[in-house]
């Protein structure tokens, strides 16, 4: 296993932040860590990145424990971004570069491919306060990857990007994936890590709720679900027989049926009463899967959802 | 390349690319000058143009005439244009009391009205008693004052021997009773006026004061600066704590450097040019700034003191999260290191007494205390050893000031790593202590 967490364990005061976590990257693979906010996410990353010390457990890369080694060999994008302001562009990659022990000649050479790629050639020499926040934000992403880690851990991997962006930058985490290299990533947002992962684990309150590659998750939870987009109020279906649960979001409603229950019967009990406009019958979301095992109120889960992370 | 050197490089190019650095390299030492030798410059400067004075005399014996004539002797400056004009002495009879209220009363109000400068009334027998004379004036010119004193002093000592009708010429009696002007040579057989030993010391000290709050205060706000935005957590992902601020440390430590180092050569170049230039500069001088003594202690305080201090400022970026809360912490910096100039008077009296000798042991305060007194001391080469005397002390303080120095930086490095990490809150005493356990 390329990395690995054996029992790993942080404790604040009183609060247990990552409670006896372990959990294993595959060579290769994007690996998602997904949770609500507080759940331990943060604090398992900055544990990996030797940024914090666990209390117990062992951190093992490439059958090694993390040493000095292992910090030019990875890149890292941390929940809270920063970059110096006042230097420029091509001055703050160069210096990040070097910081990984990559020789300034070699990353002078790589930075206009990587700023083409991510539309900032021509702030090559504007200084960093002139970018707009969108634009720090895929500097930032340069600075992480410009030296070629071998394995890149993005904390909050989607915070503060707007959906292009978003879009630009799982294309570059494809890329990477198909030169070999590992991606490691927290998110809160489910449906983005879904679309994304091969593997995932899900915490909350610091334990792991379920891990493994995404497709045996799935079907280890089994049952489908139901998804209908449709005119008027559905809250009558909550009440239909075989129906185990029903979650609303903005456009659509997911609907989880009991064992044996017949989707058919269902649907014909909405048409019934509303006109559908589109349905679907699905693997169950992370979403879903995570409010079941984890066994939490969706409502706690939305609000969270809800906010912009700080 | 080592991340240490890494961070050094930048650091550094960051202070020295600015243009902030280039105009202060000039600008710190055309204030310094001007703070200091300007005023004494003004107070020493004679007026341009002639003062005005008047004089009531209600005696017999001419001292007003004698005095005004005495005070012709006096030139502005190089010219040959008399510093004084005396508006002539008004003579008044002793009994006429009428006309000495008129006489007087019109004085007051030309020398409020800043026509005169001053006037002089010399009563009766002046020579008996000093309470005989008396100077009106609203002026605090010392020059003028001094002289006044000088010339009445004469002129009442004349009399005095006049009167007391010894057996000898007036002027050989003064000539004969003429104060002592006592020539003073220190051990080398040289004299350092006082006032250049001041004002050296003060600019040793203040250049170490200066360079050490500047760079200090910089590399505390660079480090506060990468606590709010964030990107400390990305560097300590790259390069340790340790290697981060000892790379902070040094390269600012250069950048001052460069600083002193340009201060010195643009020195030794307007020396040389005047020099060269037939402008003789005060072997006095020469024999302060180039004494390998204090060269080498000023040297070896102005890094250990830099790199004491600076880990101190660093180790304050670390736990605070705004200039503002910064500011606190900073005041007893500025007063350790403010502190010589602040006594300097009381120093240069006697360098060598208790008080200054344990001030000068105190680290925190050692590099600018010790190097003061070396400086009042003047110490040379083949009157002291390493083992006696004042450099023996400064020897000793030197080496206190480096223990500190690793005991700062040991618990600097304790406390950044910890203290980099928190946003927001500032921590209290007793978790810091619970870093430093650690």
């Amino acid at each position: 296993m390329y990395l690995k967490l054996e029992k790993i364990r942080k404790q604040y005061e009183d609060k247990v932040a990552v409670d006896d976590l372990s959990l294993e990257v595959p060579q290769g693979a994007i690996y998602g860590i997904i949770g609500p906010n507080g759940a331990g996410k943060t604090t398992t990353i900055r544990m990996i990145m030797n940024i914090i010390a666990p209390d117990s457990g062992r951190i093992l890369f490439d059958g090694r424990e993390v040493d000095g080694s292992f910090v030019d060999r990875v890149g890292y994008l941390p929940e809270e971004r920063g970059l110096y302001k006042k230097m420029k562009v091509s001055e703050m990659i160069t210096y990040m570069a070097e910081l990984k022990s990559c020789p300034a000649s070699d990353a002078r050479k790589r930075i206009d491919p990587w700023l083409e790629k991510m539309d900032l050639a021509q702030y090559r020499e504007s200084k960093v306060e002139e970018l707009s926040k969108g634009m720090s934000q895929k500097l930032q992403f340069i600075t992480t990857l410009l030296h070629e880690p071998d394995i890149v851990i993005l904390d909050e991997l989607f915070s503060g990007l707007d959906p292009l962006n978003i879009e630009l930058i799982k294309g570059v985490l494809l890329d990477l994936k198909r030169q070999g290299r590992t991606i490691l990533f927290s998110t809160h947002v489910m449906e983005q890590a879904e679309k994304l992962c091969d593997y995932i684990c899900m915490i909350n309150r610091g334990q792991k709720v379920i891990d493994g590659k995404l497709a045996d998750v799935k079907a280890q939870f089994g049952s489908n679900v139901l998804q209908v987009d449709m005119e008027g109020d559905g809250g009558f279906i909550r009440s239909l027989p075989g129906v185990k649960s029903m979650d609303e979001f903005n456009n659509y409603i997911e609907i989880g049926f009991e064992a044996g229950a017949d989707p058919d019967v269902i649907l014909k009990g909405i048409l019934d009463k509303v006109k559908i406009r589109r349905f679907e019958v699905m693997e169950p979301s992370l979403y879903r899967i995570f409010i079941e095992t984890a066994q939490i109120d969706p409502s706690d889960l939305k609000q969270e959802e809800g906010d912009s992370h700080v | 390349m080592s991340k240490f050197l890494v961070v050094m490089k930048r650091e550094y190019a960051q202070v020295v690319k600015k243009k902030s650095f280039v105009v202060m390299m000039f600008l710190t030492p055309a204030l310094m000058a001007a703070f200091m030798v300007v005023p004494a410059l003004l107070a020493t400067m004679e007026s341009s143009s002639a003062d005005y004075l008047a004089v009531i005399d209600r005696g017999d014996q001419g001292i007003g005439e004698q005095f005004a004539e005495a005070l012709r002797g006096y030139t502005i400056g190089d010219t040959d244009d008399p510093a004084y004009i005396v508006e002539g002495v008004i003579n008044v009879d002793p009994s006429d009391e009428k006309r000495f209220a008129e006489a007087y009363d019109s004085l007051v109000v030309q020398v409020s009205e800043q026509n005169l400068k001053a006037f002089l009334v010399v009563s009766p027998e002046a020579h008996l008693a000093d309470s005989n004379l008396l100077m009106v004036t609203n002026s605090d010119d010392f020059i003028t004052l001094r002289r006044v004193e000088d010339q009445l002093s004469n002129i009442v000592s004349s009399h005095r021997i006049r009167i007391a009708d010894v057996d000898l010429t007036v002027d050989s009696v003064l000539a004969l009773t003429r104060s002592v002007d006592v020539p003073i040579r220190d051990t080398q057989g040289e004299a350092i006026p006082f006032m250049i030993k001041y004002f050296a010391a003060l600019i040793f000290v203040m250049l170490i004061y200066v360079m050490i709050i500047t760079y200090g205060a910089t590399l505390m706000r660079s480090i506060i600066e990468e606590k709010n935005s964030r990107i400390i957590e990305v560097l300590v992902s790259s390069v340790s704590p340790f290697q981060l601020m000892a790379g902070k440390v040094v390269g600012l430590g250069l950048a001052a450097f460069t600083q002193v180092a340009v201060w010195v050569v643009l020195g030794a170049a307007i020396f040389m040019a005047t020099s060269s230039g037939g402008l003789e500069i005060d072997p006095a001088v020469g024999r302060m700034v180039f004494n390998p003594v204090i060269v080498t202690f000023f040297l070896l305080f102005f890094i250990s003191g830099y790199i004491m201090y600076s880990s101190l400022f660093a180790l304050i970026g670390s736990i605070v999260n705004s200039d503002k809360e910064a500011q606190n912490f900073i005041f007893p910096i500025t007063i350790s290191l403010i502190l010589p100039v602040m006594v300097a008077f009381a120093v240069v009296r006697d360098p060598g007494a208790t008080w200054v000798q344990v001030l000068s042991f105190i680290p925190f305060i050692a590099p600018t205390m010790m190097l003061e007194r070396i400086v009042f001391v003047v110490p040379s080469l083949t009157e002291y050893s390493l083992f006696s005397g004042v450099v023996a002390e400064a020897t000793l303080s030197f080496i206190l000031v480096c223990l500190t120095t690793l005991g700062v930086v040991w618990l600097t490095a304790k406390v950044f790593r910890v203290g980099i990490l928190m946003y927001g809150k500032r921590p209290t005493l007793p978790e810091i202590i619970k870093w430093v356990r650690k």
